[in-house]
Protein backbone atom coordinates (compact mmCIF):
# COMPACT_ATOMS: atom_id res chain seq x y z
CA UNK A 1 0.00 0.00 0.00
CA UNK A 2 1.37 3.74 -1.09
CA UNK A 3 0.17 6.27 1.31
CA UNK A 4 0.67 9.89 -0.01
CA UNK A 5 -0.25 12.34 2.64
CA UNK A 6 -0.52 16.12 2.57
CA UNK A 7 2.73 16.02 -0.28
CA UNK A 8 4.05 19.28 -1.18
CA UNK A 9 7.37 19.93 -3.57
CA UNK A 10 8.30 23.20 -4.25
CA UNK A 11 10.98 24.20 -6.44
CA UNK A 12 11.66 28.34 -5.26
CA UNK A 13 8.47 30.00 -5.60
CA UNK A 14 7.00 27.37 -8.17
CA UNK A 15 4.97 24.34 -6.58
CA UNK A 16 5.11 21.04 -8.70
CA UNK A 17 3.22 19.03 -6.37
CA UNK A 18 0.31 20.82 -4.16
CA UNK A 19 -1.08 19.36 -1.21
CA UNK A 20 -1.74 15.70 -2.66
CA UNK A 21 -2.45 12.68 -1.01
CA UNK A 22 -3.88 9.40 -1.96
CA UNK A 23 -3.57 5.82 -0.99
CA UNK A 24 -2.67 2.93 -3.75
CA UNK A 25 -4.40 0.28 -2.55
CA UNK A 26 -3.08 -3.65 -2.85
CA UNK A 27 -4.78 -5.85 -4.99
CA UNK A 28 -5.59 -2.71 -7.33
CA UNK A 29 -3.55 -1.40 -10.22
CA UNK A 30 -4.39 2.52 -9.38
CA UNK A 31 -3.95 4.90 -12.71
CA UNK A 32 -1.93 8.21 -11.72
CA UNK A 33 -3.18 10.40 -14.51
CA UNK A 34 -2.27 14.26 -15.65
CA UNK A 35 -0.73 15.58 -18.96
CA UNK A 36 2.72 16.51 -18.63
CA UNK A 37 4.35 18.28 -16.13
CA UNK A 38 1.21 17.63 -13.63
CA UNK A 39 3.68 16.65 -11.12
CA UNK A 40 3.16 13.15 -11.33
CA UNK A 41 7.18 12.10 -12.07
CA UNK A 42 8.11 14.35 -8.69
CA UNK A 43 5.32 12.21 -7.08
CA UNK A 44 6.95 8.92 -7.95
CA UNK A 45 9.88 10.22 -7.07
CA UNK A 46 9.61 11.30 -3.44
CA UNK A 47 7.68 7.84 -3.37
CA UNK A 48 11.54 6.54 -3.93
CA UNK A 49 13.61 8.89 -2.13
CA UNK A 50 15.25 10.42 -5.03
CA UNK A 51 12.87 14.11 -4.11
CA UNK A 52 13.25 15.29 -1.01
CA UNK A 53 9.71 16.61 -0.09
CA UNK A 54 8.89 20.66 0.89
CA UNK A 55 6.38 19.22 3.52
CA UNK A 56 3.82 16.24 3.78
CA UNK A 57 5.46 12.47 3.42
CA UNK A 58 5.34 9.80 1.98
CA UNK A 59 4.94 5.96 3.31
CA UNK A 60 5.01 2.50 1.49
CA UNK A 61 3.70 -0.62 3.51
CA UNK A 62 4.01 1.67 6.54
CA UNK A 63 7.29 2.45 6.09
CA UNK A 64 9.11 5.60 4.72
CA UNK A 65 11.07 4.16 2.02
CA UNK A 66 14.57 4.63 3.48
CA UNK A 67 13.84 2.43 6.13
CA UNK A 68 12.61 -0.13 4.17
CA UNK A 69 15.54 -2.96 4.27
CA UNK A 70 16.91 -3.70 0.95
CA UNK A 71 14.04 -2.34 -0.70
CA UNK A 72 14.44 -3.38 -3.77
CA UNK A 73 12.64 -6.30 -2.65
CA UNK A 74 9.42 -4.78 -1.75
CA UNK A 75 8.76 -2.06 -4.35
CA UNK A 76 10.03 -2.15 -7.62
CA UNK A 77 10.29 0.99 -9.57
CA UNK A 78 10.49 2.33 -12.62
CA UNK A 79 10.84 6.15 -13.04
CA UNK A 80 12.56 6.26 -16.79
CA UNK A 81 13.89 3.75 -18.50
CA UNK A 82 16.66 5.77 -20.22
CA UNK A 83 18.15 6.24 -16.99
CA UNK A 84 20.95 2.94 -17.20
CA UNK A 85 24.59 3.33 -18.53
CA UNK A 86 24.25 3.11 -22.37
CA UNK A 87 27.58 0.80 -22.28
CA UNK A 88 25.88 -1.77 -20.38
CA UNK A 89 24.37 -4.86 -21.63
CA UNK A 90 20.42 -5.50 -21.01
CA UNK A 91 21.93 -8.24 -18.69
CA UNK A 92 24.82 -6.55 -17.17
CA UNK A 93 22.08 -4.07 -16.00
CA UNK A 94 20.13 -6.58 -14.62
CA UNK A 95 22.74 -8.37 -13.09
CA UNK A 96 24.09 -5.30 -11.42
CA UNK A 97 21.03 -4.67 -9.66
CA UNK A 98 20.32 -8.47 -8.74
CA UNK A 99 23.91 -8.19 -7.24
CA UNK A 100 22.54 -5.36 -5.24
CA UNK A 101 19.63 -6.60 -4.15
CA UNK A 102 21.42 -9.91 -3.38
CA UNK A 103 19.54 -12.25 -5.78
CA UNK A 104 20.47 -15.16 -7.64
CA UNK A 105 22.07 -15.24 -10.92
CA UNK A 106 19.50 -16.95 -12.31
CA UNK A 107 16.66 -14.38 -11.45
CA UNK A 108 18.38 -12.21 -14.27
CA UNK A 109 17.70 -15.22 -16.57
CA UNK A 110 14.02 -15.50 -15.03
CA UNK A 111 13.20 -11.92 -15.54
CA UNK A 112 14.44 -11.34 -19.53
CA UNK A 113 12.13 -14.48 -20.20
CA UNK A 114 9.18 -12.97 -18.62
CA UNK A 115 9.56 -9.63 -20.29
CA UNK A 116 10.38 -11.41 -23.72
CA UNK A 117 14.08 -9.86 -24.23
CA UNK A 118 15.64 -12.79 -26.33
CA UNK A 119 19.66 -13.76 -25.37
CA UNK A 120 20.51 -11.38 -28.56
CA UNK A 121 18.49 -9.03 -27.24
CA UNK A 122 20.18 -9.16 -23.84
CA UNK A 123 23.51 -8.79 -24.73
CA UNK A 124 23.34 -5.88 -26.68
CA UNK A 125 24.35 -2.47 -25.29
CA UNK A 126 21.53 0.02 -23.77
CA UNK A 127 22.46 2.48 -26.53
CA UNK A 128 21.62 0.48 -29.16
CA UNK A 129 18.23 -0.79 -27.29
CA UNK A 130 14.69 1.03 -29.01
CA UNK A 131 12.38 2.59 -25.99
CA UNK A 132 9.91 -0.31 -26.49
CA UNK A 133 13.16 -2.82 -25.68
CA UNK A 134 14.46 -0.16 -22.70
CA UNK A 135 10.86 -0.22 -21.17
CA UNK A 136 11.01 -4.30 -21.46
CA UNK A 137 14.61 -3.91 -19.54
CA UNK A 138 12.86 -1.38 -17.27
CA UNK A 139 9.81 -3.30 -16.27
CA UNK A 140 12.32 -6.35 -15.49
CA UNK A 141 14.67 -4.55 -13.43
CA UNK A 142 11.21 -3.32 -11.13
CA UNK A 143 10.34 -7.18 -11.11
CA UNK A 144 13.65 -8.33 -10.31
CA UNK A 145 12.77 -8.63 -6.41
CA UNK A 146 9.85 -9.58 -6.60
CA UNK A 147 8.30 -6.83 -4.70
CA UNK A 148 4.79 -6.38 -3.29
CA UNK A 149 4.55 -2.68 -4.17
CA UNK A 150 5.08 -1.21 -8.25
CA UNK A 151 5.44 1.94 -8.97
CA UNK A 152 5.97 2.82 -12.67
CA UNK A 153 6.41 6.09 -14.22
CA UNK A 154 4.71 6.02 -18.33
CA UNK A 155 5.53 2.21 -18.48
CA UNK A 156 3.36 1.83 -21.91
CA UNK A 157 5.65 4.63 -23.15
CA UNK A 158 7.56 3.51 -26.32
CA UNK A 159 6.06 -0.20 -25.94
CA UNK A 160 3.89 -1.33 -29.20
CA UNK A 161 -0.08 -2.34 -29.18
CA UNK A 162 1.03 -5.94 -28.89
CA UNK A 163 3.72 -4.87 -25.71
CA UNK A 164 1.10 -2.45 -23.89
CA UNK A 165 -1.36 -5.56 -24.48
CA UNK A 166 0.91 -7.75 -22.32
CA UNK A 167 2.13 -5.02 -19.81
CA UNK A 168 -2.11 -4.88 -18.67
CA UNK A 169 -2.32 -8.48 -18.62
CA UNK A 170 1.22 -9.07 -16.59
CA UNK A 171 0.11 -5.67 -14.40
CA UNK A 172 -3.42 -6.88 -13.82
CA UNK A 173 -2.11 -10.74 -12.55
CA UNK A 174 0.17 -9.02 -10.17
CA UNK A 175 -2.51 -6.88 -8.32
CA UNK A 176 -4.51 -9.96 -8.48
CA UNK A 177 -2.26 -11.93 -6.93
CA UNK A 178 -2.57 -8.74 -4.26
CA UNK A 179 0.31 -6.65 -4.98
CA UNK A 180 -0.34 -2.88 -5.75
CA UNK A 181 0.68 -1.23 -8.79
CA UNK A 182 0.79 2.37 -9.43
CA UNK A 183 1.25 3.59 -13.05
CA UNK A 184 1.14 6.90 -14.40
CA UNK A 185 0.54 7.96 -17.70
CA UNK A 186 -0.51 11.18 -19.68
CA UNK A 187 -2.53 8.89 -22.25
CA UNK A 188 -6.34 8.40 -20.96
CA UNK A 189 -6.97 4.93 -22.97
CA UNK A 190 -3.76 3.65 -22.04
CA UNK A 191 -4.92 3.51 -17.91
CA UNK A 192 -8.60 3.32 -18.24
CA UNK A 193 -9.00 -0.46 -19.51
CA UNK A 194 -6.60 -1.67 -16.71
CA UNK A 195 -6.54 0.64 -13.38
CA UNK A 196 -9.40 0.11 -11.03
CA UNK A 197 -9.08 3.25 -9.51
CA UNK A 198 -7.86 6.34 -11.13
CA UNK A 199 -6.11 9.67 -9.97
CA UNK A 200 -6.12 12.91 -12.34
CA UNK A 201 -3.77 15.54 -11.68
CA UNK A 202 -3.22 18.94 -13.05
CA UNK A 203 -0.96 21.21 -12.39
CA UNK A 204 0.69 19.71 -9.15
CA UNK A 205 -3.07 19.20 -7.46
CA UNK A 206 -5.32 16.37 -7.40
CA UNK A 207 -8.84 17.33 -9.69
CA UNK A 208 -10.56 13.85 -9.36
CA UNK A 209 -10.28 10.51 -8.08
CA UNK A 210 -12.02 7.67 -8.16
CA UNK A 211 -12.75 4.69 -10.31
CA UNK A 212 -14.35 5.01 -13.85
CA UNK A 213 -17.83 4.88 -13.04
CA UNK A 214 -17.76 7.29 -9.92
CA UNK A 215 -15.35 9.38 -12.68
CA UNK A 216 -17.82 9.58 -14.82
CA UNK A 217 -20.88 10.10 -12.83
CA UNK A 218 -19.74 12.60 -11.61
CA UNK A 219 -19.14 14.41 -15.31
CA UNK A 220 -22.59 13.72 -15.67
CA UNK A 221 -23.96 17.02 -15.91
CA UNK A 222 -21.96 17.41 -19.22
CA UNK A 223 -23.98 14.53 -20.62
CA UNK A 224 -24.15 14.58 -24.73
CA UNK A 225 -26.24 12.73 -26.99
CA UNK A 226 -25.45 11.39 -30.24
CA UNK A 227 -27.93 10.41 -32.45
CA UNK A 228 -28.81 10.25 -36.60
CA UNK A 229 -32.21 10.30 -37.49
CA UNK A 230 -34.06 9.52 -40.88
CA UNK A 231 -34.78 13.24 -40.86
CA UNK A 232 -31.62 15.11 -38.87
CA UNK A 233 -33.26 18.62 -39.61
CA UNK A 234 -36.88 17.95 -38.35
CA UNK A 235 -35.20 15.98 -35.17
CA UNK A 236 -32.99 19.56 -34.87
CA UNK A 237 -35.97 21.61 -34.70
CA UNK A 238 -38.03 19.70 -32.56
CA UNK A 239 -34.68 19.43 -30.43
CA UNK A 240 -34.24 22.97 -30.22
CA UNK A 241 -38.31 23.79 -29.60
CA UNK A 242 -37.48 21.50 -26.47
CA UNK A 243 -34.94 23.65 -25.57
CA UNK A 244 -31.66 21.31 -25.97
CA UNK A 245 -28.78 22.99 -27.76
CA UNK A 246 -27.89 20.67 -30.61
CA UNK A 247 -25.21 20.95 -33.16
CA UNK A 248 -24.29 19.02 -36.63
CA UNK A 249 -21.51 16.08 -36.02
CA UNK A 250 -20.59 13.70 -38.29
CA UNK A 251 -24.40 11.73 -40.36
CA UNK A 252 -26.21 13.24 -36.82
CA UNK A 253 -26.36 15.15 -34.57
CA UNK A 254 -25.04 16.32 -31.29
CA UNK A 255 -27.36 17.37 -28.08
CA UNK A 256 -27.10 18.73 -24.65
CA UNK A 257 -29.11 16.17 -22.94
CA UNK A 258 -29.69 12.79 -22.03
CA UNK A 259 -30.21 9.86 -24.66
CA UNK A 260 -33.68 9.42 -22.83
CA UNK A 261 -34.55 13.16 -23.27
CA UNK A 262 -33.91 12.63 -27.08
CA UNK A 263 -35.59 9.51 -27.40
CA UNK A 264 -39.08 11.06 -26.71
CA UNK A 265 -38.84 14.24 -28.40
CA UNK A 266 -37.59 12.40 -31.32
CA UNK A 267 -41.12 9.95 -30.55
CA UNK A 268 -43.38 13.17 -29.73
CA UNK A 269 -41.80 14.11 -33.44
CA UNK A 270 -42.31 11.12 -35.06
CA UNK A 271 -39.06 11.14 -36.29
CA UNK A 272 -37.32 7.47 -37.05
CA UNK A 273 -33.85 7.18 -35.11
CA UNK A 274 -31.26 4.67 -36.57
CA UNK A 275 -28.67 5.40 -33.90
CA UNK A 276 -28.94 7.08 -30.72
CA UNK A 277 -26.20 6.64 -28.21
CA UNK A 278 -24.33 8.19 -25.05
CA UNK A 279 -21.90 10.31 -26.24
CA UNK A 280 -21.30 11.94 -22.65
CA UNK A 281 -18.64 13.29 -21.46
CA UNK A 282 -16.64 10.70 -22.17
CA UNK A 283 -13.40 10.39 -19.31
CA UNK A 284 -11.12 11.36 -22.40
CA UNK A 285 -13.32 15.49 -22.28
CA UNK A 286 -13.29 15.24 -18.36
CA UNK A 287 -9.54 14.63 -18.49
CA UNK A 288 -8.87 17.08 -20.99
CA UNK A 289 -11.05 19.70 -19.25
CA UNK A 290 -9.91 18.39 -15.60
CA UNK A 291 -6.32 19.33 -16.47
CA UNK A 292 -6.47 22.16 -17.90
CA UNK A 293 -6.42 25.03 -15.84
CA UNK A 294 -8.70 27.35 -17.69
CA UNK A 295 -11.81 24.87 -18.09
CA UNK A 296 -10.74 23.18 -14.67
CA UNK A 297 -13.12 25.68 -13.11
CA UNK A 298 -15.71 25.64 -15.51
CA UNK A 299 -16.94 21.46 -15.47
CA UNK A 300 -19.64 22.08 -13.12
CA UNK A 301 -19.97 19.66 -10.07
CA UNK A 302 -16.59 18.57 -10.21
CA UNK A 303 -14.87 20.25 -7.37
CA UNK A 304 -11.44 20.88 -6.15
CA UNK A 305 -10.75 18.74 -3.26
CA UNK A 306 -8.69 20.92 -1.16
CA UNK A 307 -7.63 18.77 1.71
CA UNK A 308 -7.14 16.02 -0.90
CA UNK A 309 -9.52 13.96 1.90
CA UNK A 310 -7.54 11.28 2.74
CA UNK A 311 -7.15 10.40 6.20
CA UNK A 312 -3.50 9.88 6.96
CA UNK B 1 -21.89 16.63 -6.18
CA UNK B 2 -17.94 16.08 -5.52
CA UNK B 3 -14.90 13.73 -6.08
CA UNK B 4 -15.14 10.17 -4.73
CA UNK B 5 -12.99 10.08 -1.62
CA UNK B 6 -10.55 7.43 -1.89
CA UNK B 7 -11.31 4.19 0.48
CA UNK B 8 -9.25 5.15 3.86
CA UNK B 9 -6.92 2.72 4.39
CA UNK B 10 -8.36 0.38 6.52
CA UNK B 11 -8.71 1.15 10.25
CA UNK B 12 -6.95 -0.57 13.10
CA UNK B 13 -3.98 -1.50 11.10
CA UNK B 14 -1.62 1.69 11.10
CA UNK B 15 1.55 -1.14 11.41
CA UNK B 16 3.73 -2.14 8.47
CA UNK B 17 2.26 -4.03 5.89
CA UNK B 18 5.21 -5.01 4.16
CA UNK B 19 6.58 -8.23 4.65
CA UNK B 20 10.15 -7.54 6.17
CA UNK B 21 11.20 -11.18 6.71
CA UNK B 22 12.56 -11.59 3.40
CA UNK B 23 14.99 -9.45 3.53
CA UNK B 24 17.70 -8.30 5.53
CA UNK B 25 19.60 -4.90 5.52
CA UNK B 26 21.93 -4.80 2.69
CA UNK B 27 25.57 -5.65 3.67
CA UNK B 28 28.08 -3.25 2.87
CA UNK B 29 30.04 -5.91 1.38
CA UNK B 30 28.01 -6.71 -0.98
CA UNK B 31 27.54 -2.77 -2.17
CA UNK B 32 31.52 -2.78 -2.66
CA UNK B 33 31.10 -5.95 -4.98
CA UNK B 34 28.66 -4.33 -6.68
CA UNK B 35 31.13 -0.88 -7.49
CA UNK B 36 33.69 -3.10 -8.09
CA UNK B 37 31.69 -4.22 -10.86
CA UNK B 38 30.19 -1.23 -12.33
CA UNK B 39 33.97 0.07 -12.33
CA UNK B 40 35.25 -2.26 -14.75
CA UNK B 41 31.99 -3.55 -16.60
CA UNK B 42 31.90 -0.35 -19.47
CA UNK B 43 33.91 -0.29 -22.50
CA UNK B 44 35.53 2.83 -20.77
CA UNK B 45 37.05 0.78 -17.71
CA UNK B 46 38.23 -1.61 -19.92
CA UNK B 47 39.79 0.82 -22.37
CA UNK B 48 41.61 2.28 -19.14
CA UNK B 49 42.87 -0.99 -18.08
CA UNK B 50 43.86 -1.87 -21.18
CA UNK B 51 45.67 0.99 -22.19
CA UNK B 52 47.51 0.88 -18.60
CA UNK B 53 48.28 -2.65 -18.97
CA UNK B 54 49.71 -1.50 -22.74
CA UNK B 55 51.76 1.40 -21.19
CA UNK B 56 53.18 -0.79 -18.30
CA UNK B 57 54.14 -3.56 -21.09
CA UNK B 58 55.64 -1.10 -23.01
CA UNK B 59 58.01 0.33 -20.29
CA UNK B 60 59.10 -3.28 -19.74
CA UNK B 61 60.08 -4.05 -23.13
CA UNK B 62 61.86 -0.21 -23.27
CA UNK B 63 63.55 -0.75 -19.50
CA UNK B 64 64.89 -4.50 -20.54
CA UNK B 65 65.79 -3.09 -24.34
CA UNK B 66 67.81 0.18 -23.11
CA UNK B 67 69.60 -2.04 -19.98
CA UNK B 68 70.48 -5.00 -21.90
CA UNK B 69 71.89 -3.05 -25.03
CA UNK B 70 74.07 -0.26 -23.00
CA UNK B 71 74.26 -2.71 -20.12
CA UNK B 72 73.33 -0.16 -17.32
CA UNK B 73 72.58 -1.10 -13.28
CA UNK B 74 68.89 -0.61 -12.51
CA UNK B 75 67.40 -1.28 -9.34
CA UNK B 76 64.20 -2.02 -7.23
CA UNK B 77 63.79 1.45 -6.15
CA UNK B 78 64.23 2.86 -9.42
CA UNK B 79 61.89 0.22 -11.51
CA UNK B 80 59.08 0.79 -8.43
CA UNK B 81 58.68 4.33 -9.84
CA UNK B 82 59.17 3.61 -13.32
CA UNK B 83 56.29 1.42 -13.10
CA UNK B 84 53.98 3.24 -10.86
CA UNK B 85 53.98 6.08 -13.33
CA UNK B 86 52.20 4.28 -16.12
CA UNK B 87 49.04 3.93 -13.43
CA UNK B 88 49.12 7.68 -11.92
CA UNK B 89 48.72 8.68 -14.76
CA UNK B 90 45.03 6.92 -16.45
CA UNK B 91 43.92 5.37 -13.75
CA UNK B 92 42.76 8.01 -11.11
CA UNK B 93 40.04 8.33 -13.90
CA UNK B 94 38.54 5.23 -12.45
CA UNK B 95 38.18 7.42 -9.28
CA UNK B 96 36.53 10.35 -11.30
CA UNK B 97 33.89 7.81 -13.51
CA UNK B 98 32.64 5.44 -10.49
CA UNK B 99 30.76 8.57 -9.29
CA UNK B 100 30.24 11.39 -11.88
CA UNK B 101 28.83 8.27 -14.44
CA UNK B 102 25.95 7.75 -12.15
CA UNK B 103 24.94 11.32 -12.73
CA UNK B 104 26.08 11.53 -16.71
CA UNK B 105 24.51 8.12 -17.20
CA UNK B 106 21.96 8.76 -15.08
CA UNK B 107 22.35 5.72 -13.13
CA UNK B 108 22.17 7.21 -10.39
CA UNK B 109 18.68 6.79 -10.19
CA UNK B 110 18.71 2.75 -9.73
CA UNK B 111 21.62 3.07 -7.78
CA UNK B 112 19.85 5.49 -5.06
CA UNK B 113 17.03 3.55 -5.34
CA UNK B 114 18.18 0.28 -4.76
CA UNK B 115 20.16 1.42 -1.92
CA UNK B 116 18.73 4.89 -0.40
CA UNK B 117 21.53 5.64 2.31
CA UNK B 118 23.45 7.09 -0.15
CA UNK B 119 26.23 7.97 2.17
CA UNK B 120 26.61 3.97 2.11
CA UNK B 121 26.91 3.46 -1.69
CA UNK B 122 29.62 6.88 -2.02
CA UNK B 123 31.49 4.52 1.06
CA UNK B 124 31.42 1.28 -1.36
CA UNK B 125 32.90 3.29 -4.27
CA UNK B 126 35.44 4.76 -2.14
CA UNK B 127 36.36 1.04 -1.13
CA UNK B 128 36.47 -0.16 -4.39
CA UNK B 129 38.51 2.51 -5.73
CA UNK B 130 40.60 1.93 -2.74
CA UNK B 131 41.21 -1.36 -3.86
CA UNK B 132 41.55 -0.86 -7.54
CA UNK B 133 44.52 1.70 -6.65
CA UNK B 134 45.79 -0.85 -4.38
CA UNK B 135 45.83 -3.43 -6.64
CA UNK B 136 47.12 -1.62 -9.20
CA UNK B 137 50.19 -0.73 -7.16
CA UNK B 138 50.53 -4.43 -6.81
CA UNK B 139 50.87 -5.19 -10.11
CA UNK B 140 53.49 -2.46 -11.05
CA UNK B 141 55.49 -3.91 -8.68
CA UNK B 142 55.29 -7.32 -9.84
CA UNK B 143 55.86 -6.60 -13.05
CA UNK B 144 58.97 -4.31 -11.67
CA UNK B 145 60.50 -7.13 -10.02
CA UNK B 146 60.59 -9.15 -12.97
CA UNK B 147 61.97 -6.05 -15.18
CA UNK B 148 64.50 -6.51 -12.79
CA UNK B 149 64.76 -10.25 -12.88
CA UNK B 150 65.29 -9.87 -16.64
CA UNK B 151 67.91 -7.36 -16.66
CA UNK B 152 70.20 -8.83 -14.30
CA UNK B 153 69.68 -11.71 -16.85
CA UNK B 154 70.31 -10.14 -19.68
CA UNK B 155 73.36 -7.92 -18.85
CA UNK B 156 74.53 -10.29 -16.18
CA UNK B 157 74.90 -7.85 -13.61
CA UNK B 158 73.90 -8.69 -9.94
CA UNK B 159 70.38 -8.63 -8.75
CA UNK B 160 69.71 -5.30 -6.55
CA UNK B 161 66.85 -5.35 -4.55
CA UNK B 162 66.84 -2.18 -2.41
CA UNK B 163 63.28 -1.29 -2.24
CA UNK B 164 62.42 -0.67 1.81
CA UNK B 165 59.89 -0.94 3.71
CA UNK B 166 59.17 3.20 4.24
CA UNK B 167 59.60 3.65 1.08
CA UNK B 168 56.82 0.93 -0.62
CA UNK B 169 54.53 2.07 1.95
CA UNK B 170 55.19 6.30 0.84
CA UNK B 171 54.40 4.99 -2.91
CA UNK B 172 51.12 3.01 -2.03
CA UNK B 173 50.10 6.04 -0.09
CA UNK B 174 50.94 8.62 -2.45
CA UNK B 175 49.14 6.79 -5.26
CA UNK B 176 46.12 6.20 -2.74
CA UNK B 177 46.18 9.74 -2.62
CA UNK B 178 45.63 10.72 -6.22
CA UNK B 179 43.38 8.26 -6.56
CA UNK B 180 41.11 9.53 -3.81
CA UNK B 181 41.51 13.26 -5.25
CA UNK B 182 40.05 12.17 -8.67
CA UNK B 183 37.21 10.52 -6.10
CA UNK B 184 37.14 13.45 -3.99
CA UNK B 185 37.35 15.89 -6.98
CA UNK B 186 34.61 13.83 -8.80
CA UNK B 187 31.91 13.90 -5.55
CA UNK B 188 32.27 17.78 -5.70
CA UNK B 189 31.83 18.26 -9.68
CA UNK B 190 29.46 15.46 -10.69
CA UNK B 191 30.79 15.81 -13.74
CA UNK B 192 32.76 14.17 -15.78
CA UNK B 193 34.60 16.23 -18.14
CA UNK B 194 35.36 19.00 -15.49
CA UNK B 195 36.19 16.44 -12.67
CA UNK B 196 38.99 14.54 -15.43
CA UNK B 197 40.07 18.37 -16.44
CA UNK B 198 40.61 19.46 -13.12
CA UNK B 199 41.95 16.39 -11.54
CA UNK B 200 44.92 16.50 -14.61
CA UNK B 201 45.83 20.22 -13.74
CA UNK B 202 46.33 19.89 -10.18
CA UNK B 203 47.62 16.55 -10.24
CA UNK B 204 49.93 16.64 -13.48
CA UNK B 205 50.12 20.22 -15.16
CA UNK B 206 50.96 22.37 -12.91
CA UNK B 207 53.09 20.05 -10.28
CA UNK B 208 54.81 19.66 -13.90
CA UNK B 209 54.62 23.07 -15.46
CA UNK B 210 54.63 25.66 -12.78
CA UNK B 211 55.12 24.19 -9.11
CA UNK B 212 58.68 22.06 -10.23
CA UNK B 213 59.70 25.63 -11.60
CA UNK B 214 59.19 27.70 -8.92
CA UNK B 215 60.41 25.43 -6.63
CA UNK B 216 63.82 25.27 -8.06
CA UNK B 217 63.74 29.36 -8.62
CA UNK B 218 62.20 30.52 -5.33
CA UNK B 219 62.91 30.09 -1.73
CA UNK B 220 59.43 31.17 -0.88
CA UNK B 221 57.93 28.08 -3.15
CA UNK B 222 59.63 25.54 -1.01
CA UNK B 223 58.33 27.05 1.99
CA UNK B 224 54.72 27.69 0.77
CA UNK B 225 54.28 24.69 -1.86
CA UNK B 226 54.28 21.43 -0.04
CA UNK B 227 51.58 23.35 1.68
CA UNK B 228 49.59 23.28 -1.41
CA UNK B 229 50.53 20.58 -3.79
CA UNK B 230 50.02 16.67 -2.65
CA UNK B 231 53.19 16.20 -4.74
CA UNK B 232 55.20 18.23 -3.20
CA UNK B 233 54.44 17.41 -0.15
CA UNK B 234 54.76 14.02 -0.63
CA UNK B 235 58.05 13.54 -2.35
CA UNK B 236 60.30 13.93 0.40
CA UNK B 237 58.26 11.08 2.37
CA UNK B 238 58.58 8.82 -0.43
CA UNK B 239 62.19 9.62 -2.09
CA UNK B 240 64.21 11.07 1.05
CA UNK B 241 64.81 14.04 -1.00
CA UNK B 242 62.83 17.28 -2.17
CA UNK B 243 61.02 17.96 -5.85
CA UNK B 244 64.63 19.30 -7.34
CA UNK B 245 66.49 16.26 -5.99
CA UNK B 246 67.86 17.78 -2.65
CA UNK B 247 67.91 15.35 0.07
CA UNK B 248 65.25 16.44 3.11
CA UNK B 249 65.59 15.07 6.61
CA UNK B 250 62.50 13.96 7.01
CA UNK B 251 60.86 16.23 9.85
CA UNK B 252 57.42 16.12 11.57
CA UNK B 253 56.62 19.05 9.36
CA UNK B 254 57.08 17.00 6.62
CA UNK B 255 53.88 14.79 8.01
CA UNK B 256 51.84 17.77 8.56
CA UNK B 257 52.20 18.99 5.36
CA UNK B 258 51.73 15.21 3.26
CA UNK B 259 48.45 15.21 6.19
CA UNK B 260 47.33 18.40 5.09
CA UNK B 261 47.47 18.20 1.62
CA UNK B 262 45.56 15.49 1.68
CA UNK B 263 42.72 16.70 3.87
CA UNK B 264 42.87 19.66 0.99
CA UNK B 265 42.41 18.21 -1.94
CA UNK B 266 40.48 14.76 -0.33
CA UNK B 267 39.12 15.46 2.61
CA UNK B 268 37.46 18.97 1.92
CA UNK B 269 36.21 18.08 -1.72
CA UNK B 270 34.65 14.81 -0.46
CA UNK B 271 33.00 16.52 2.59
CA UNK B 272 31.63 19.23 0.68
CA UNK B 273 31.05 16.79 -2.55
CA UNK B 274 28.53 14.08 0.25
CA UNK B 275 27.16 17.52 1.39
CA UNK B 276 25.98 17.89 -2.04
CA UNK B 277 24.40 14.32 -3.07
CA UNK B 278 23.05 13.62 0.10
CA UNK B 279 20.61 16.55 -0.31
CA UNK B 280 20.72 16.42 -4.12
CA UNK B 281 17.30 15.46 -6.01
CA UNK B 282 18.04 12.93 -7.96
CA UNK B 283 16.67 12.97 -11.79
Amino acid sequence: MITVDRLTVSYGGFTAVDDVSFVAQPGRVTGFLGPNGAGKSTTMRVMVGLTPPTSGQVTIGGLHYHDIPNPGRHVGSLLDASAQHAGRTGREILTIGAMTMGLPKSRVDEMLALVGLTDDEAGRRLRNYSLGMKQRLGIAHALLGDPSVLILDEPANGLDPAGIRWMRGLLKGYADRGGTVLLSSHLLHEVEQIADEMILIGHGRIVAQGDKKTLLASAAGAATTLVTSLDNAGLASALTRAGHSVEPMGEGLKVLASTEEVGRVSLAAGVVLTDLRSGGAGLEDLFLELTSATAREAVPGVGVPTTGGVPA
Amino acid sequence: MSTTAPVPPTAGTPGVTLDLSKSGPTPFGRLVAVEWRKMIDTRSGIWLLSITGGLLALVMVIIVLVVGLNDFQVDAAGLSQGFTLPISLLLPVFGILIVTSEWSQRTALASFTLEPHRARVLGAKLVAVSALAVATILVALVLGALTNVLCAAVTGNPLEWNLDASELVWTIISQLAFFLMGYALACLLLNTPGAIAVYYVIALLLPIMLWSTLYAIFDWAKDVLPWIDINTALTPLMTGSDLVGEPVDVDVVNYLQAGWTVVLWVGLPVALGLWRILRAEVK
